[in-house]
């Protein structure tokens, strides 16, 4: 590729997971831009390539007591633990606004057991505005549940089971929290995803030394933000060597380098998560330097740098 | 447009970007006043909405802190132009803040929350503790018309009476009171130490202006967690309208993180946890699971 050869504006932005289609990798990801309607006034979300509601469950949920956050050096520890109305309500006021914006919508969903998982993609199946699913099977906030996204063999038992019961495009999305990605990712590949989305939350925890105490409301929490970019961009890179599918990459992204870097690691979306709460229109930010940091790299389309990592070192 | 009914606040009006700091001056112990242009957030605000507000250029401190609306300045023409927020030095983003000095760049957002309700009020009671006092200056400049706020400036019948019954540690905390007199709102004070005014708690100084008062009272309410409790029961006893302005931790401030939630009940009486920053900070006291 001659980079002097490929303007800026010939760059084309669309890309393919799997059966889904975006008209751009930037999206922004599941519990950290609420139903999005919350944003309305600040973002142009009609840009965005993609937007992944709130996870959401069969029945409603309180979530954790508070305190359900507090930030540390870098990055922050959440224990929302899926605090959401279910998804009748979830349908009835929340999906009619997401259908009208334009970008594709990523429904995220989350269930105790596989027959959960299973009744809500029946459910999701032909409504309106849906485009995929996303299947939170690596949120460290529940408790009680089984863990979906630790152990390979439920990993795709889960993943088959909603193929099974939706026409949708299903995207697994996996935790780092355990020794092998590679192994849950080809497990969930091998359940049928049409993509896989890397990485949820890092398991952590603050104390109060002083008072002897945990400082999340739930003891432990999830850790996000730009302190576990590194972390995320591993996996991506490791995962993208192992399976054929196309990988969602998030974990830490608040720039356009942030993001390019994710590509070249075998990313062929982006999920912007954290950066949402300190800059609401980051997304929107990287969206306009991507076609420029493509040109850059004489790309034409986003899939000419997707894990184009090649040497090591200087 | 289908969307949650409980939800009245989000950032619809908000405006996000990078302002100067103007002013950053020392008004009590641990306490600053910080001034910076911002006419776009100086036009919407109303009294009890707040602002997120970071550190430029820096990810430590990471996420924005809320503050809340001190009070608005004017240019020549009189038009909205400058904002100030009064904060009390706590912690990571506080302590930096302080030692910045005119032109740091910050980041901010706003106005975000639903604000005091504009409710006719014969004798407005507003109850501070702590750093709870830095809402109720524009509230009282409404309520006695002096100023407006809002775009369009909202309507807010002139009250008879405004009064601020304010605690703190000791007089050394104190942040603003000669503003409140300017105004012509009636002070009363409480330390822990008996420094200054009331020895004891600021709730005990309610009772007293609500008997000695011939007009009839609204209670609005802010500071720490146990002292809104002991307004909002007082004022429920005397059978008193009282709304709080809850000071949960919040991450975002725009209603996308649920981190900021309160126990806040409906009309059953069974609560949910509530984001505060997009359902309030603003909440009917008797609402409240404290
Ligand atoms: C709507 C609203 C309006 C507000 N308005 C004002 C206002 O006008 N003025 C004002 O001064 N404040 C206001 N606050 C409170 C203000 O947002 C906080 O004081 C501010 O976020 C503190 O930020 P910080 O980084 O300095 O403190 P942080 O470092 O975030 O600490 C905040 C508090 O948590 C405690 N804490 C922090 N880290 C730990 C830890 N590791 N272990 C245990 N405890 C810890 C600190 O001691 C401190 O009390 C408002 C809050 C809300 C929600
Ligand atoms: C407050 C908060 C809530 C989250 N809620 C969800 C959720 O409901 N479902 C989900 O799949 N991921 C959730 N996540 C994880 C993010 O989607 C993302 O995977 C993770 O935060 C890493 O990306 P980031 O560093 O860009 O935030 C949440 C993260 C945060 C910080
Ligand atoms: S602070 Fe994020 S939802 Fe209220």
């Amino acid at each position: 590729m001659n980079p002097a050869a490929v303007k800026q504006s010939s760059v084309s932005l669309e890309v393919q997971l799997g059966r889904l289609r975006l008209a751009n990798p930037i999206t922004v990801a599941s519990g950290t831009f609420g139903y999005a309607r919350e944003m309305a006034g600040l973002v142009d979300m009609a840009r965005l390539g993609g937007i992944l509601p709130k996870t959401i469950t069969q029945n409603p949920r309180a979530g954790n007591p508070p305190p359900r956050t507090i930030e540390t050096t870098g990055g922050m520890l959440n224990s929302i633990g899926l605090d959401n109305d279910g998804v009748e309500a979830f349908l009835k006021r929340q999906m009619p606004y997401l259908a009208g914006l334009g970008p594709a919508v990523i429904v995220s969903i989350a269930g105790e057991s596989r027959e959960e998982f299973t009744r809500l993609a029946a459910r999701l199946d032909g409504v309106a505005g849906v485009r995929a699913l996303e299947l939170n099977v690596s949120c460290p906030n529940v408790s009680g549940g089984v863990d979906f996204g630790t152990d390979p063999a439920m990993c795709e038992k889960v993943v088959a089971g909603v193929r099974d019961a939706c026409s949708l495009p299903v995207v697994a999305k996996l935790t780092p929290n355990v020794t092998d990605v590679t192994s849950i990712a080809r497990a969930a590949e091998a359940g049928g995803a049409d993509a896989l989305s890397l990485i949820n939350t890092c398991l952590g925890m603050a104390i109060d030394w002083r008072r002897g105490r945990a400082i999340l409301g739930n003891v432990l929490g999830g850790l996000s933000g730009p302190a576990i970019k590194p972390i995320a961009l591993r996996a991506v890179y490791q995962v993208a060597q192992a399976v054929r599918v196309p990988l969602m990459g998030v974990g830490g992204i608040a720039t356009i380098d942030d993001a390019m870097e994710f590509f070249v690691a075998g990313a062929t979306a982006v999920q912007i998560g954290t950066a949402n709460f300190y800059n609401p229109t980051v997304s929107i930010g990287i969206l306009d330097a991507l076609p420029a940091a493509l040109a850059e790299l004489g790309a034409a389309c986003v899939a000419d740098v997707v894990g184009t990592i090649g040497g090591k070192g200087p | 447009m289908t969307e949650d009914p409980r939800c009245t606040c989000y950032a619809d009006h908000a405006w996000q970007g990078t302002v100067a700091i103007e002013q950053n001056v020392r008004i009590a112990r641990d306490t600053f006043r910080l001034r910076f242009a911002c006419p776009e957030i100086a036009r919407r605000i109303v009294p009890g909405q707040f602002l997120m507000l970071r550190l430029a250029g820096t990810n430590d401190p990471l996420l924005g802190r809320p503050l809340a609306l001190y009070d608005v300045i004017c240019d020549s023409d009189g038009q909205p132009a400058l904002l100030d927020v009064v904060y009390l030095v706590v912690g990571k983003m506080t302590r930096r803040l302080a030692a910045l000095p005119p032109p740091t760049p910050l980041d901010v957002w706003g106005p975000l929350g639903n604000g005091f309700p504009p409710t006719e009020t014969s004798h407005l009671v507003m109850v501070a503790g702590g750093i709870g006092q830095t809402p109720f200056l524009t509230l009282a400049q409404e309520y006695l018309g002096l100023k407006t706020f809002g775009d369009p400036p909202r309507r807010v019948p002139r009250a008879e009476a405004v009064t601020l019954c304010y605690g703190g540690r000791n007089r050394g905390y104190l942040a603003g009171v000669e503003d409140f007199r300017t105004c012509g709102v009636q002070v009363r004070l409480s330390t822990d130490d008996g420094s200054q005014g009331h020895h004891g708690l600021v709730t005990d100084l309610i009772g007293p202006v609500v008997e000695e008062s011939p007009a009839a009272c609204r209670i609005v309410c802010c500071g720490p967690e146990a002292m809104m409790e002991t307004t909002a029961k007082i004022a429920h006893r005397l059978g008193l309208p009282c709304q709080v302005s809850l000071e949960t931790p919040m991450a975002c401030g725009i209603g996308i993180c649920f981190s900021c939630v309160a126990k806040i009940r409906d009309a059953s009486g069974q609560w949910d946890y509530r984001r505060t920053c997009v359902e309030g900070p603003v909440f009917a006291a008797d609402d409240v699971e404290f």
